[in-house]
């Protein structure tokens, strides 16, 4: 087992070494258009000027600070959402339309919108983010209340457990396994939210200096924001996965 | 929570009328007092026609009480109903124990699985005010009890079927109930399993003296388990169709039982009857 995985991490990084190796003789003989597609030695120098003015730093944390407002302020508001939904019947029959509308579009559309409504700063940024993340939330949980399993509300019935009760041994540990599985999805929601709220109108940010590399056709400036951008949502997921190995410790014990 | 049943004085068992008429011939045989008394219980799911419509029967604290009957009929609606999960149409169940002295084993044996073994026997004695340390005190004492010492901290998911199931009654039994309600308690099992585990709960069953009401598909579990045995009538609106004393000694070995003079005639007409209540459906098997 440790074996074939070993393997497979082997395989995968001589197939990134080969391609980076073939781009990298492709762009410098002439084969490929160094203007689209600069080799990676450029690129990897792009990176380093970016770090190296340290004006990078800013533009990083304003994009983390938007997606993880938006992430988090997704989190609490689409649970909070799903939540009432699955016990207020009523409440079900106006939120439910709604949010399968906002599922169904693509909710990056809001992005000009809201730039009108919150301005240019931070806001916006963090509005998109967050509806992002609360729709896909509002599911996981509204799914998981409905479609909890019956035979565990019985069973601690039965025990003599009340609403408070039942809350506590079912329905929390089993929309928090629904709300997990969805989590990494999430974190990728915040940070497309944060950066193309940035990408459409504002003055800092990743997405901004995509946009701006892109308006210069800087293609390996372009390229070393998106492995930046890749870089932290990996260090993201990674986080989440913790997370998720943490809460649901039962399910990996 | 009222008692019920005036006692009348059994008539003997060769004048037995079938079917069974709770009124003229109350089921108590042995000494005991009266714990669950149903009485033309109706049950529906929604607007269908009842599941269950009339049904009549009687459990007294010693006495174990089996519920047979074709597929569908209606079984474990009776047991959802004297269980409080379900409210009745018509009719009235009389339990003469508090809902907290009744225990439920159920079919399956879905355990919270992100509790271990030992918090999923301990949540019924916590919430009956044990406090944490001595809940999982007796949760142990329970576990090892069924022979599951050493698996305390396990999740379900980590445990056998077999393992499962033991906890499950670890989780009831625990509780001490006065009445049991067991819904095919032990028909995921295999066979030796099944065996230690029922031979396990029958010998509880008889040191502690509880009522015992056994929903089950296998009349000869029935037979070698009960003081009555009960046949429910297809559905829909199934009533009770018959009833059976069943007059073997106790305590009762589960192998041995089996070779009394009158478990096999009556194994025989038992079966003969259940045929019956599945033949009218027409389909045959």
């Amino acid at each position: 087992m440790r074996d074939a995985l070993a393997r497979a991490w082997a395989r995968q990084a001589i197939a990134l070494t080969t391609l980076v190796l073939l781009w990298e003789v492709c762009s410098r003989a002439g084969l490929i258009d160094p203007f689209y597609a600069p080799p990676p030695t450029v690129i990897a120098m792009t990176f380093y000027e970016l770090f190296a003015g340290g004006t990078i730093w800013e533009h990083i944390a304003a994009t983390f600070s938007a997606a993880l407002l938006g992430l988090f302020g997704g989190l609490l508001i689409g649970s909070a959402l799903g939540f009432a939904a699955a016990m207020v019947r009523p409440l079900a029959d106006v939120l439910e339309p709604v949010m399968i509308l906002l599922n169904a579009i693509p909710r990056v559309i809001l992005a000009p919108l809201f730039i009108i409504w919150f301005g240019i700063d931070l806001g916006s940024k963090v509005a998109l983010s967050l509806v992002l993340v609360a729709v896909l939330i509002f599911f996981s949980v509204y799914s998981g209340i409905r479609e909890v399993d019956t035979r565990l509300v019985e069973r601690v019935q039965t025990l003599g457990g009340g609403r408070a009760t039942l809350l506590r041994e079912v329905y929390v540990p089993s929309v928090t396994a629904w709300v997990m599985g969805s989590l990494k999805v999430a974190v990728g929601f915040a940070f497309t939210g944060a950066v193309v709220g940035e990408f459409v109108a504002s003055s800092r940010g990743l997405g901004y200096l995509l946009s701006f590399a892109q308006s210069t056709y800087n293609a390996a400036q372009t390229l070393a924001l998106i492995f930046i951008i890749m870089a932290f949502v990996l260090l993201l997921f990674s986080l989440a996965g913790r997370l998720e190995r943490w809460l649901l410790h039962w399910r990996y014990a | 929570m009222t008692s019920t049943a005036q006692r009348r004085k059994p008539k003997p068992l060769s004048e037995r009328p079938v079917p069974y008429d709770p009124e003229a011939d109350p089921p108590e045989r042995l000494p005991g007092s009266p714990v669950v008394a149903v009485r033309n219980l109706r049950m529906r799911y929604g607007k269908a026609e009842p599941v269950i419509d009339g049904v009549s029967l009687d459990v007294a604290s010693g006495q174990v009480v089996s519920l047979i009957g074709p597929s569908g009929s209606g079984k474990s609606t009776v047991l959802r109903a004297i269980s409080g999960l379900h409210k009745p149409d018509g009719g009235e169940v009389k339990l003469s124990v508090e809902p907290r002295e009744m225990g439920f084993l159920f079919q399956d044996d879905a355990l919270l699985p992100w509790r271990t073994a030992r918090q999923n026997v301990a949540l019924g004695l916590r919430l009956r005010g044990t406090p944490k340390a001595e809940a999982f005190r007796e949760a142990d004492r329970w576990l090892a009890r069924l022979g599951l010492s050493g698996l305390e901290k396990r999740y379900p998911r980590q445990l056998s079927g077999g393992q499962r199931k033991r906890v499950a009654l670890a989780q009831v039994l625990a509780l001490r109930p006065k009445l049991l309600l067991m819904d095919e308690p032990f028909a995921s099992l295999d066979a030796i399993v099944r065996h230690h585990v029922t031979q396990d709960l029958l010998q509880w069953v008889e040191g502690e003296r509880i009522a015992v009401l056994l929903v089950t598909h296998d009349l000869e579990e029935a037979q070698a388990l009960s003081d009555a045995v009960y046949l429910l009538s297809r559905g829909p609106r199934a009533r009770i169709s018959a009833s059976y004393p069943i007059d073997i000694p106790r305590p009762r070995d589960l192998i041995g039982v089996r070779g009394h003079p009158t478990f096999a005639p009556l194994l025989q007409r038992i079966w003969h009857d259940l045929s019956g209540e599945v033949d009218q459906l027409g389909g045959g098997i």
